[in-house]
């Protein structure tokens, strides 16, 4: 696509600040009102999806050139999308986030890619995954478990469990209950295991595309050969790169659904039976990719026209992607149907939840305000009184359980598959 | 152009090596600015750019950093959202600091007895409404939305709203004030001189805030507004916003003691008749003419569209041609927008007796498709709120705003047609949305209790088509001309193009005002306030000698 | 001497130019404690040319102006010469009414207007202006919306100054120049009328606000010389209602509800002897009634207005009843011996030539301030236990709290009557006065309007909004010829 496609996003920016906030309409306090954590973060202008949009203008323009500062405003952001919301609020010709996307895109082919980024990419190229580990391990968490392997044989649907699942021991738990609750479904499915690869998303949050496409092409060839239709994945990163990434990048019509997407419909036709009592108050935290940037994916090849003399449409419509249909109500059916759980909502919920802080590279990048962001998040969590923090994306529940280490209170950070584990 | 390393050094000393930048690019997103394009040359988005942009977080810092200024002789700018293109420096190869206020993000004081919050200038209107909701409070959220400082639009710019005709205006609104000058001096206005507390900002004797906004405000020319308190109003709805539904249209919930209605007028005769009529009544929480801002042609169309998360602005062509549609739009054509709110039940009915009567006086009616549930409700969040305020770009990404001249609605009757007609001609160059002549928007009052507001016209232009921002740019001259053929005063477009003139043009504009007194009261009290002139233009004033036996 | 003279005469006419002993006497001192200052002459303009006329000539000749607009007797000490030779400029004979706007609800008068003037011409348009509580029959609107005297409907007071709009003022430079909407139209208010402007919105023009440097400016900046006033519609309907109670602290809570729900015209506190001097001039009749009247009362008055008005009455009483029941408050609707008309004269009409309180003795010393409600029960303890160590009978001073800016701060004064030809009394009251002032001060009041005295004790707590505001004057009037010595000039 290219940065130079987005010149005339950048021209029309109003420079509105809606891309600081939550949607206007949806705040309910002073404390919990903003929706951009790099800006929060980093202060400037610059490190708002408009300030970015100006940067981008602004080197366009030669009117500037990349400095570490400048750099470090474009990747100190976790493409979290809460800007592209609150933006199009009112703003039908805009996409901040992709066009926030292509400028990293640019900034790495001309060689200003973050140092501190190089070696989940390294590892990435190396081993297929994003956590520095052999790739021989890859599939080490589902050992003993009886599932089929589908670098052998064939199934209707692969589980792909995803990098986090896969190598950190202390999350591997929630790929296990998964299998088991498939099984017990009767659901037909295999794991790739150490055939499988990352999903290529974060190498794509950070403007890495080609690496995106090597994984994209390599994922899809590997579950052809197995014959699968359906990807299922507990991962909302993978979720993501699966259902929105994977179709206009490599031309991917596989089905994908999330863990929690089947777990919902597994309660409404009652194969999914929870009967032991969960005395909890629980918060649900709407994973980036899952929630906002969970819609479905349209395909679109198009150019803009314009109506009324000046209006901008697109020819043909162009989707709207502006977090209105993501996956919400599925995890919220599930934590209802938890005997005793009481869900308790936190202020920046569905498409206004603030984000866990993992997710852009940022967690490799930028530590600090990675972890700042999560503890902005925890302590929305604690606000609610509840005893725990559900989610469904091991990347959130990883930076939302370090920052919880740090702290006071006695916050719990679950899956939504450890507490639907609990009532089973 | 570059900044002094000794004075970046010592703003770096005050508010700290990581709230100070003088990196081109992030100087380039305070430079950029709307509605730079139509008054900069070669229709550059880029105002000048600052040489440096500090953010101090306390009033000791913006004091220290302006004294820096003081010293260096660099011209300071404050803003907070930041938001128009008088926002940024004024002229190039100027030194001038930004002060980007966003670390003051504060509510300081919530005196719920009293109704008053003490606010930083980073606050805004739905942050502080979200806080007084909890309390049984309101505040007055100003025409440009919720997104905008309750200190800026209260202590340097304008102040109306749709909420103003009930909660009042917010220079009415302005309690005490916290200001530092352009010398760096700090003054505390009415009775926190007398070290009294907030509340009021009138007195001791003559009001020091007198000196510190008029009308208009001062943009940003007079020194930093630190802190002010702000009066609330009440507000007799939930503690919270039961939101609903899907963006971008959310809704929210009629309460049973609230209304939401659109009203349509057959003339503009009876639309006047019924502004009066529902002054002398004391009638409504809210009331505002928005949904026009779309042009009349297209704004049914547009809000149905809008409503439907499913839909895009390519529906809307479809829509406009919908003879069902087309009926609808002919009703709400002369329409505004009026919410009711009571204490009680018995209230909201007598309120709504009331303004059926109004109606059958003034042959007045509620257009009912925007009375039904869902648009009323839309109605309802999209004016308690006001976050959906840059609905104004929505068609392209260009809006500016001509015409506005306030006054009565007798008056502003007056021009609505010439405004009408003018518009309508301009959009026959194909190049601005054409939307219909009548895209005009305006409060039911900017005052307090009614009797006074603009309209304006919302002029949609392709910032990224130059041609398109000719077209806006030959918009706002035949306005202006269209001003002066009417002896109507010269309207928002004069305002904004002002903001590209040389300093002559503006001194000659202003030297043939029917009045000159206060740019020369202006011009000598900044001497007296701002000896080395480090306020920009945007407070006004007119060279010793120029009046009207001067003009040039 | 005679040379001013000739030239006054050649301004104002022969006859509007006073020299007698007795006139001079007259404006020499007022019924404060100010020092006299015997002025030259007194001059009577007649317009606005004549106004500036004078203004330019005391510019020439150095000669300080004082301007005075209500008829005598004054009290607060701004209308009493601080400067030698200086020269009253009576504005009495400027009683216009230039236009009563039905339609927008604007009335446009002179300065000479008085309250009693202007309710009939405005009644036969079916409007009215909030006022302030009785005033007397000869004080003029303009000045008294000049000195921001509280009005007693907070729910309109959308700014402390309303109804004060524009003005047309007179410059201490000379210059004549319009305030608010109207300083940016044509310097005729007949031309602006022609285009349609009707000096509706008070703020500006410009990033100024000149109407507010001339209000509670007590004549030092400008003279003006019109004025537009916001007008409210005639009630068709009215009730009034007093909520007792002994102690002040137990009426709070009502009133702040009152205010934040914006329920109702007239509200405010009274004590026993402010109702009681408002409701009864005798002062033998005036102790009587006192005696008999509760502690404190809030007097609120409901009105129904335009459409409706039955209904809206209606309606307004059943939530005033059922707040006061949720304070656990009782209500009455009058006095015995207190007619239904007694009531509506103290609050629509006049208080006759003077004010109630100094009906009582012969003289009566105020002290008022701004506060927030809140606050002000200790600062009622505070002036009431230094008059009680003066040995003043706390019975006679009268209290009275003004909700203003629709609830947000509130005017509490004090009327404390005396004998002016009782010198011990006299000096007593006078150091009740100083003390309490200076007390009053330090615990927080607020003297937005700092006549006399008190100019000293609230102009040295900021010396930056000071040196502003002489700045302000400075510019506004450059030779100091308005009023000087008064405020901080």
């Amino acid at each position: 696509m290219g940065i130079e496609n987005f010149r005339a996003d950048a021209m029309r920016c109003s420079r509105c600040a809606y891309c600081k906030w939550v949607p206007l309409d949806l705040m309910k306090s002073w404390r919990f009102s903003k929706g951009c954590p790099s800006v929060e973060y980093g202060k400037f202008d610059s490190y708002s999806a408009g300030g970015r949009l100006i940067t981008a203008l602004s080197l366009m323009d030669g009117r500037s050139t990349v400095t570490d500062k400048v750099r470090d405003s474009v990747f100190m952001c976790l493409m979290c999308g809460s800007c592209d919301v609150t933006c199009k609020m009112c703003r039908y010709d805009m996409e901040p986030l992709l066009a926030m996307h292509e400028l990293r895109a640019k900034l790495v082919d001309d060689g200003h890619l973050p140092k501190q980024l190089e070696p989940m990419l390294e590892s990435l190229r190396k081993d297929f995954n994003t956590m520095g580990e052999p790739h021989a391990r890859r599939g080490d968490w589902a050992k003993n478990l009886g599932v089929k392997d589908l670098s052998e044989t064939t199934a209707k649907a692969v589980f792909h469990a995803g990098c986090r699942y896969s190598f950190d021991g202390e999350q591997s738990g929630v790929a296990k209950t998964a299998v088991e609750i498939l099984k017990k479904a009767g659901v037909d499915f295999g794991i790739m295991g150490a055939a499988e690869s990352c999903c290529g998303g974060k190498a794509y949050s950070v403007g890495v595309d080609q690496q995106l496409k090597l994984a994209a092409d390599h994922n899809l060839a590997a579950w052809k050969k197995a014959g699968v239709d359906t990807v299922i994945t507990p991962c909302a990163d993978c979720y993501y790169a699966f259902k929105r990434l994977y179709p206009k990048h490599a031309g991917s019509k596989i089905k994908v659904v999330h863990m929690v997407e089947l777990l919902d419909q597994m309660v409404a036709d009652g194969r999914l039976k929870m009967t032991k009592r969960v005395p909890m108050k629980v918060t649900y935290h709407d994973p980036c990719h899952l929630g906002r940037q969970g819609e479905d994916y349209v395909p679109w090849d198009g150019v803009e026209k314009k109506i009324f003399g000046q209006a901008v449409c697109y020819d043909p419509p162009r989707p709207r992607y502006n977090g209105a249909f993501g996956v919400y109500d599925a995890p919220r059916n599930v934590l209802k149907a938890v005997p005793g759980v009481e869900l308790v909502e936190m202020e920046r919920n569905k498409e206004a939840a603030w984000c866990c802080g993992a997710g852009g590279g940022a967690r490799e990048a930028y530590p600090e305000f990675s972890k700042w962001t999560a503890g902005e998040r925890i302590e929305e969590a604690e606000s609610t009184g509840a005893d725990a923090l559900v989610t469904a994306c091991p990347w959130c529940e990883r930076n939302f359980t370090d920052a919880v280490r740090g702290r006071k209170g006695k916050l719990e950070v679950l899956d939504i598959l450890q507490l639907v584990n609990m009532a089973l | 152009m570059e900044i002094s390393r000794d004075a970046y050094r010592a703003i770096e000393d005050i508010v700290g090596p990581e709230n100070v930048t003088d990196d081109p690019a992030f100087l380039d997103s305070y430079a950029f600015e709307w509605l730079a394009e139509l008054v900069r040359p070669n229709r550059s988005h880029y105002m000048p750019r600052p040489w440096a942009v500090a953010m101090p977080i306390s009033t000791r810092e913006v004091q220290a950093v302006t004294k820096v200024c003081n010293k260096y002789k660099i011209k300071i700018k404050p803003i907070s959202t930041g938001w128009y293109h008088w926002a940024a420096p004024m002229k190039d190869n100027e030194p001038t600091v930004q002060f980007d206020l966003r670390r003051m993000n504060r509510i300081l004081d919530f005196d719920e007895r009293n109704r008053f919050a003490v606010v930083e200038p980073y606050v805004i209107c739905a942050q502080l409404q979200a806080e007084a909701m909890k309390r049984g409070l309101n505040c007055n959220i100003i025409g440009a939305g919720s997104s905008t400082s309750v200190v800026a639009s209260a202590c340097a710019y304008f102040g109306g709203g749709p909420s103003s005709f009930y909660t009042g205006n917010n220079s009415d609104n302005l309690l005490g004030q916290e200001w530092v000058t352009p010398a760096g001096k700090i003054v505390r206005t009415g009775s926190l001189s007398s070290g009294a507390g907030w509340f009021c900002s009138e007195g001791p004797g003559p009001s020091v805030r007198g000196i510190t906004r008029g009308g208009l405000g001062s943009r940003g020319g007079l020194g930093t507004y630190t802190k002010c308190a702000i009066k609330l109003a009440d507000w007799p709805g939930p503690t919270e916003m039961d939101v609903q539904g899907r963006p971008p249209g959310y809704r929210l919930p009629i309460a049973e003691n609230f209304r939401a209605y659109t009203i349509g007028a057959p003339n503009w005769d009876a639309w006047a008749n019924c502004y009066y009529a529902i002054y002398d009544n004391g009638l409504g929480y809210i009331f505002h003419r928005q949904f026009n801002l779309a042009g009349a042609d297209l704004a049914t169309a547009m809000w149905l569209t809008y409503i439907d998360p499913t839909k895009t602005l390519n529906d809307i062509e479809t829509l406009a041609k919908d003879p069902k549609i087309i009926a609808i739009n002919e009703k709400a054509r002369i329409s505004f927008q009026l919410i009711l709110a009571a204490s009680s039940v018995d209230g909201i009915e007598l309120q709504d007796k009331i303004l059926n009567q109004i109606l059958a006086q003034t042959s007045c009616f509620k257009v009912e498709r925007y009375c039904e549930r869902d648009m009323a409700e839309f109605t309802n969040m999209y004016m308690q709120r006001l976050g959906h305020k840059h609905c104004n770009f929505m068609w392209v990404g260009g809006y500016m705003g001509s015409w506005m001249q306030a006054g009565t609605p007798d008056f502003v009757k007056k021009y609505v047609p010439t405004a009408i007609k003018g518009f309508k001609e301009d959009q026959e160059s194909h190049k601005l949305v054409e939307c219909g002549g009548d895209a005009m928007m305006g409060c039911g009052s900017t005052l307090g209790g009614g009797g006074y507001f603009g309209l304006e016209q919302f002029v949609s232009y392709d910032p990224a088509d130059n041609d398109s921002i000719d077209a806006c740019v030959k918009h706002m001259e035949d306005a202006i001309e269209d001003c002066m053929a009417a002896g109507v005063p010269l309207g928002k477009e004069a305002l904004y193009l002002q903001i590209g003139w040389p300093d002559e043009k503006i001194w000659n504009g202003m030297a043939k005002a029917p009045q000159t007194f206060v740019f020369n009261f202006q011009r000598k009290f900044k001497e007296a306030v701002d000896p080395n002139s480090l306020g920009d233009r945007n407070y006004p004033w007119l060279p010793e000698g120029w009046g009207q036996t001067q003009a040039k | 001497m005679d040379t001013k003279k000739r030239q006054l005469a050649a301004i104002v006419g022969e006859k509007n130019v006073l020299d007698d002993r007795r006139t001079l006497e007259e404006f020499s001192k007022d019924e404060s404690f100010s020092e006299p200052l015997i002025p030259w002459f007194v001059v009577r303009p007649g317009k606005d040319s004549e106004v500036q006329a004078l203004v330019k000539w005391a510019n020439a000749t150095a000669t300080p102006l004082v301007p005075v607009s209500s008829g005598a007797p004054h009290f607060h000490g701004d209308t009493v010469p601080t400067a030698t030779e200086a020269v009253i400029v009576d504005l009495s004979r400027m009683k216009a009414i230039k236009k009563v706007d039905r339609r927008n609800r604007i009335a446009v008068i002179e300065p000479g207007v008085t309250f009693s003037e202007l309710a009939p011409a405005l009644a036969k348009e079916g409007l009215r202006i909030p006022r302030p509580l009785m005033p007397r029959a000869n004080k003029s609107v303009v000045a008294s919306l000049l000195e921001r005297q509280p009005t007693t409907i907070p729910r309109l007071n959308f700014s402390l100054p309303e109804p004060l709009r524009t003005c047309g003022v007179v410059w201490g430079s000379g210059e004549l120049a319009f305030t608010g909407e109207a300083g940016s139209g044509p310097l005729s208010l007949e031309d602006q009328w022609k285009v349609g402007l009707a000096q509706v919105e008070p703020k500006g023009p410009a990033a100024t606000d000149l109407m507010r440097l001339v209000t509670g400016a007590q004549g030092s900046m400008g003279i003006v010389v019109w004025a537009s006033i916001k007008l409210e519609l005639v009630p068709a309907v009215r009730s009034y209602f007093f909520v007792p109670h002994d102690d002040i602290s137990g009426l709070i809570d009502l009133v702040y509800k009152l205010t934040k729900v914006r329920l109702g015209d007239e509200t405010m506190l009274l004590n026993r002897a402010k109702l009681a001097s408002l409701l009864e001039p005798q002062p033998a009749a005036c102790a009587k009634l006192r005696d008999a009247l509760p502690e404190w009362v809030a007097l609120v008055g409901l009105a129904g207005t335009a459409l409706f008005p039955e209904e809206r009455l209606k309606v307004q009483e059943k939530e005033f009843r059922a707040i006061v029941q949720q304070f656990g408050l009782t209500l009455c609707g009058g006095f015995p011996g207190v007619s239904r008309a007694d009531v509506a004269r103290l609050v629509d009409g006049d208080a006759g030539e003077r004010p109630r309180t100094v009906a009582q003795k012969g003289a009566s010393q105020d002290i008022f301030f701004l506060t927030t409600l809140d606050k002000a029960p200790p600062f009622i303890d505070t002036v009431q236990s230094i008059a009680a160590g003066y040995g003043y009978p706390l019975s006679d001073i009268a209290i009275y709290v003004q909700p203003q800016h629709q609830g947000v701060s509130h005017h509490v004064e004090f009327n404390i009557p005396y004998d002016p030809n009782d010198a011990r009394e006299v000096a007593k009251v006078k150091d009740i006065y100083l003390d309490a002032s200076n007390a009053l001060v330090d615990q927080g009041a607020y003297f937005s309007r700092p006549y006399g005295y008190w100019s000293e004790l609230v102009y040295q707590r900021d010396a930056t909004s000071t040196d502003l505001l002489r700045t302000v004057k400075h510019i506004l009037d450059p030779t100091n010829i308005m009023n000087p010595g008064k405020l901080c000039f």
